[in-house]
């Protein structure tokens, strides 16, 4: 089987390929993820209803980031070795696992927002931040799903970044944090707050500046991907030998990927 | 225990400590887990103790938690006067911050052997996963220089910013149980859950409530792990139980000691440890459950009593001062703050032509408003009493004619304008009481009285000239129009240093660009000339009825140009504000 000289026998191996990849797809990790969030934001919701306070968008960034958190653990490449000694691209388990994530993450997108809306149809408006009143018409939904694809796009870009580091076993659990490290300073910096956060910055230029994000998340996760090098920076100040301790899981050659 | 034992403590490079061969030469010969006596496991969890606290101290994770808990505890420190009854519980925002990032560090090493499937090999070793995990929980203290450090820093900002009061040794406290328990809740989490996932979304489950602390009131806010409720920032004083640091410590500890005994009862087999652990569990949360019903308790009658009279009639609690033809009223604790309050008030009042007959009052106000947290589980009838007289705080509506009020929460050198424009209004008959928050500020438009009040402001405090130009545009840089009833066209304002410090220190009349223009205009005069001419007319210059054109051309001056509005009326301003006529 060799899919890049043959298509055609490629498009024949595609069943095959896509059962191993639904096989090794983390499921539990991403429905955990999206489980996770959309329990916190019921229970939210109950309180917000029982407070009179409608919920906010800002409820749903806030109950998605489990999602993306466990988005982080997907794009990873198994036996690297091994399955880069094969005809099928190393790229393409990742590449269909990250494909499989989003009819999950679009249905807990939705979830969650029809959460946030059953909050507002007692109001008949929502708040877009937390001194406000409520408005008399629900804020436009498009800026928010567009960060939110933002988000994941750029939380799997920064996992396939690790994937191809020395780091790659640890894969999301360096990934998740850096992201949501990434989202808040985003966030909160003036610099690019005001481009990325609705308000000041009006909704069409909120969902420009996050589909422009998308868009070169999206190149640097296939990039990544598709790089068929171990790139293996070892930062010396992080990992420095301690005196007396003996060479052992941990002591390995600088080339050398780091236990998880 | 010898050299050679700790150094076969082995570390690999993501932060794990592992014994290989911990036992020593005296465990040689009994590899077993039965055959290890107590002494030397204890000694082996030690050891093991020390390489994970060194390996958690200079964890990647937990320096990120530091210094984003060293930003949030900035970020939600006020920015004016710090009071140590509110930044105390502050720090402990920063210490959430950190407590997420031991967490998440802490799973992750629980989670090893699982994770990386090496539970097998690990097996092998002469130490027990009883004792590894007894060592990662031990080696939680490692966690602990960064909590002192947060806690050393923040201490030691808000002691040169000039806090007041003194630091609540439980608050800070509970601030490192936080910090520690938070870390036992990952060791148990890893060890059950090796997914680093796990340790995400633990670490997500403590930022929940913090992030909704807007949508929670009440005593329960207590029991969650941090929680700050905004009326903390405007207590006069520190009021006992409020916040209930001590139990929160004690909570806290309680949900440490249930998340070490989690975890060892995950790893051990021996059926008499498993009841030393269920006892262990029992008392933990024996002890968890009493703190929290501690922190249900209502606050004391006398307490509650005290502070609303405090916050209703500030001067009956507070300690006056009489200097010159003002009195200074400042809450215990405060008394440092006398000569900056008393400054710019005293050089408005010393340059009067005429001075009035009345005494002015300058007092501290606390803003407080009805609040759950601090009534609940008292009787109904007694919260309404308190609740009646909290909406008749000075600073939250209503007022006294001759009195000038500044929150407790600003700094007085950040209000020396606004507290030198107040007393040349109340001089001037400008009233400078706060108005009711639903009703919106007088402007004096076209009055003499409001160029003589900024004038005299101007000249008692020498404010730098580009601080109050910028008081002329908006936070767009666009000029400030506000629509005034009986005017046909909106009215350039200007805003004075000091009008926007959040809490509103004093809430007068809203001057215009017009008053300021002219005063600006007055200060290139000498000041005695003014003086004579002030002091020749004063009852027609305090009238409201005597125009900007008329004061200026007393003084001999051209009345300078005014912005004029030139634009179309905004939609929906047919609200109004009045003009000044009192």
């Amino acid at each position: 089987m060799n899919g890049r000289s043959k298509p055609a026998s490629g498009l024949r191996a595609l069943p095959q390929l896509a059962r191993y990849v639904a096989q090794t797809m983390p499921w539990t990790t991403l429905a955990t993820g999206c489980l996770a969030g959309t329990a916190v934001l019921v229970v939210v919701a109950r309180i917000a209803v029982s407070s009179h306070w409608p919920l906010g968008q800002g409820a749903v960034r806030l109950a998605f980031v489990p999602a993306v958190a466990a988005l982080a653990f997907v794009p990873r490449t198994w036996f690297r070795p091994v399955t880069q000694a094969t005809p099928v691209p190393a790229w393409v388990a990742p590449a269909g696992h990250i494909l499989l994530t989003v009819p999950i993450l679009a249905v807990t997108c939705w979830a969650q927002l029809a959460i946030m809306a059953g909050t507002i149809t007692a109001r008949g408006g929502t708040l877009t931040s937390p001194g406000d009143q409520a408005a008399p018409h629900p804020p436009a939904v498009y800026p928010l799903i567009a960060q939110l694809t933002g988000w994941c796009v750029a939380a799997a870009a920064a996992a396939a970044c690790v994937d191809r580091s020395r780091y790659a076993d640890l894969g999301g659990a360096v990934a998740a944090p850096v992201s949501l490290v990434a989202f808040a300073v985003a966030w909160y910096l003036p610099l690019t707050g005001k481009v990325l956060v609705r308000p000041p910055a009006p909704p069409a230029e909120v969902t420009i500046a996050w589909s422009a994000i998308t868009s070169g998340a999206l190149v640097l996760t296939c990039a990544a991907m598709r790089d068929r090098w171990h790139r293996y920076p070892r930062l010396s100040w992080l990992s420095a030998p301690s005196k007396g301790a003996c060479p052992g899981p941990g002591r390995r050659e600088s080339r050398a990927p780091a236990a998880r | 225990m010898t050299s050679a034992d700790s150094e076969s403590v082995v570390r690999s490079t993501d932060g794990a400590a592992v014994s290989a061969g911990a036992g020593g030469a005296g465990d040689a010969g009994s590899a077993g887990t039965g055959a290890r006596s107590r002494r030397p496991r204890l000694r082996t969890a030690l050891v093991l103790a020390s390489a994970d606290a060194r390996l958690l101290l200079r964890s990647l994770f937990v320096l990120a938690g530091l210094l984003a808990g060293g930003v949030i505890t900035w970020l939600f420190t006020d920015a004016g006067r710090p009071l140590w009854w509110n930044v105390a519980w502050v720090i402990g925002y920063g210490q959430l911050f950190l407590a997420m990032a031991v967490l998440v560090a802490a799973q992750l090493a629980a989670g090893r052997p699982r994770r990386d499937a090496m539970a097998d090999l690990y097996a092998s070793f002469p130490t027990s996963p009883a004792t590894r995990v007894l060592g990662q929980l031990f080696g939680l203290a490692g966690a602990a220089p960064a909590s002192l450090l947060l806690i050393a820093g923040a201490a030691a900002g808000v002691e040169i910013a000039g806090a007041v009061g003194a630091p609540g040794i439980w608050d800070l406290a509970a601030g490192l149980l936080l910090v520690i328990g938070a870390g036992a809740v990952g060791v148990a989490l890893g060890t059950r859950f090796p997914h680093p996932l796990a340790g995400v979304l633990g670490a997500l489950a403590l930022f929940v409530p913090f992030s909704q602390s807007n949508r929670l009131t009440g005593p329960g806010i207590w029991l969650y792990p941090w929680i700050k409720p905004p009326q903390l920032t405007l207590l006069p004083g520190p009021v006992t139980g409020y916040p209930p640091a001590a139990a929160h410590a004690a909570e806290l500890a309680g949900i440490a000691v249930l998340g070490g005994v989690a975890a060892l009862a995950l790893t051990v087999t021996s059926a008499r440890v498993r009841g030393v652990l269920a006892i262990a569990g029992i008392l933990g949360l024996a002890a968890t459950c009493l703190a929290g019903a501690a922190q249900l308790r209502p606050i004391p009658a006398a307490d509650v009593n005290r502070l609303v009279r405090a916050a209703a009639d500030p001067v009956s609690a507070q300690h006056c001062t009489t200097a010159g033809q003002a009195r200074y009223c400042l809450y215990t604790g405060f008394a440092a703050e006398l000569a900056a309050i008393e400054a710019p008030v005293s050089a408005v009042l010393t340059r009067l032509p005429v001075h009035p007959d009345k005494t002015l009052t300058v007092s501290q106000a606390a803003p407080l408003s009805p609040d759950l947290t601090l009534t609940h589980g008292h009787p109904g009838r007694q919260v309404s009493q308190w609740n009646a007289q909290l909406q008749r705080v000075p600073g939250d509506g209503g007022g006294i004619a001759s009195a000038i009020y500044l929150a407790v929460t600003v700094r007085p050198s950040d209000a020396r304008f606004a507290l030198a424009l107040a007393a040349a209004e109340w001089a001037v008959q400008l009233t400078p009481t706060l108005t009711d928050s639903s009703e919106l500020p007088c402007l004096p438009v076209n009055q003499a009285r409001e160029a003589i009040a900024i004038w005299l402001a101007l000249m008692a405090t020498h404010t730098p000239a580009a601080q109050l130009q910028s008081g002329l545009d908006g936070p767009d840089g666009q000029q400030n129009w506000i629509p005034v009833s009986s005017q046909p066209a909106p009215v350039a304002v200007w805003n004075y240093p000091g009008q926007n410090l959040g809490s509103e220190p004093i809430a007068g009349p809203q001057p215009t660009a017009a008053g300021y223009l002219l005063a600006s205009a007055i200060t290139g005069l000498p000041e005695h000339k003014v003086i004579s001419v002030l002091q020749a007319g004063w009852a027609r210059w305090v009238d409201w009825r005597t125009t900007d054109g008329q004061l200026a051309a007393a003084l001999g001056i051209r009345m300078p140009a005014v912005p004029q509005f030139g634009g179309a009326q905004p939609p929906g301003s047919q609200l109004a504000n009045p003009v000044c006529t009192t």
